[in-house]
């Protein structure tokens, strides 16, 4: 960068110095009054030395065609011109002009590039705000699915409870009608055998019983027999 | 193996008792007083109470047995029975005695019938239910009468492990249990 700034600077410096050297010609172009009057003297007084007539003299240049050292001077101002700008400057401005030409492509690859990444990154955001909605559209679901799932349950729970309850209540009514029948079957018994052991005391006197005993004796001695 | 010791110890007891009352010549007299008093002590939850409870003092104990049998039995009796009392074996008394009964009447030969009856039955009827129930075991059997109201009529044997229920008791719980 350093270098062709340089070479800039010194293209400009022999610009400048060529135009300061071709200033003369310029100069004696812009202040021709008297050195073109005496040209043209010259060249009168060649015309009439060579036995022209004097209204050779008196024929009026051609205002489009410049003198002829002119023409060299211009000339070779040209040449010397364009070769120290061919030699110095060209390849500066030229240097210069593919630098900026390349920093403008770089930038505009950059642009490119950045662009590009954001459309991607814009592409990944948009791709993942997708996601998101879906996730939260499929978390929504889940939890409206496993709210549904859950109160479900809870009424098939409630339900099964309360027919448990409804079982258990029954089963318990059964049973204590069941202890109660018993019961009232035990007492009744207990009575009944009370009962009978009460008129079996009343009326088992002494001899009822020695008969009793006569029974039971001849029951073993039959057994054997 | 405790239960072991125990029969061991009542067995000793019950041969001791045998022993002394053989020596003193009355055997069957003791063996038949001593008979009814393990039947009382049996029956009588107050008598079984006061004669366990090691937390009477021992004379105490002593003068319940002296009160109980003194004029009711003979001094043997007494004596035997005191003995067992202040050795701490009172809880023991009913089996002690039980092996003496076994005991004398396995001396002489014979098993003993224990007979549970609402009445007290005549010698006839004593008579007639050993001769029975040795006809029917195929043994000499002797018989020991308890007087017990609360089968309510008939009565029942018990030889050994062999029980013959013909009581009235017996006839209504197995009707309490039929229904």
């Amino acid at each position: 960068m350093l270098m062709r700034a340089r070479a800039v600077i010194f293209g400009s410096a022999v610009t400048g110095v060529a135009l300061l050297a071709a200033a003369p010609a310029a100069w004696a172009q812009a202040t021709p009054t008297t050195q073109k009057l005496t040209h043209v003297n010259e060249e009168c007084i060649k015309l009439l030395e060579s036995g022209q007539d004097v209204s050779a003299c008196q024929q009026a240049p051609n205002p489009i065609l410049p003198a002829t050292n002119e023409l060299i001077w211009g000339s070779l101002s040209f040449v010397v011109l364009f070769f120290l700008l061919r030699r110095f400057a060209f390849p500066a401005i030229r240097n210069g002009m593919n630098a900026r030409a390349e920093r403008i492509r770089s930038s505009l690859d950059e642009a490119e590039r950045a662009k590009t990444e954001a459309q991607s990154i814009l592409a990944e955001y948009q791709a993942k705000l997708a996601d998101a909605r879906a996730e939260s559209a499929r978390i929504i679901e889940e939890a409206r699915q496993s709210a549904d799932k859950l109160r479900q349950d809870l009424r098939r729970q409630a339900e099964a409870e309360v027919a448990a309850s409804k079982q258990r209540a029954q089963e318990e009514i059964q049973a204590s009608v069941a202890r109660a029948t018993a019961d009232l079957r035990a007492s009744v018994r207990e009575l009944t055998l009370e009962l009978a052991e009460k008129v079996i005391q009343r009326n088992l006197d002494r001899e009822t019983n020695f008969a009793l005993v006569d029974q039971f004796i001849d029951e073993i001695a039959g057994a054997r027999t | 193996m405790s239960d072991g010791r125990s029969n061991d110890r009542v067995d000793g007891y019950a041969a001791a008792l045998v022993e002394v009352a053989r020596a003193e010549g009355s055997l069957p007299q003791v063996e038949n007083e001593l008979f009814s008093l393990a039947r009382a002590f049996e029956s009588n939850d107050e008598l079984r109470e006061a004669l366990t409870d090691q937390s009477l003092p021992t004379a105490r104990r002593q003068a319940i047995v002296e009160n109980l049998l003194g004029g009711k039995a003979s001094p043997i009796t007494v004596s035997l029975v005191s003995f067992i009392v202040v050795a701490g074996r009172a809880r023991d008394l009913p089996a002690i005695i039980d092996r003496v009964v076994e005991r004398a009447a396995a001396e002489r030969k014979h098993a003993v019938a224990e007979v549970r009856s609402a009445v007290p039955l005549d010698a006839r009827r004593r008579q007639k239910l050993a001769k029975a129930l040795s006809t029917n075991l195929g043994l000499d059997v002797e018989v020991k009468v308890i007087v017990d109201p609360s089968v309510l009529g008939g009565a029942a044997v018990r030889v050994g492990d062999t029980v013959i229920d013909g009581t009235v008791r017996h006839r209504l719980d197995e009707l309490k249990e039929g229904l």
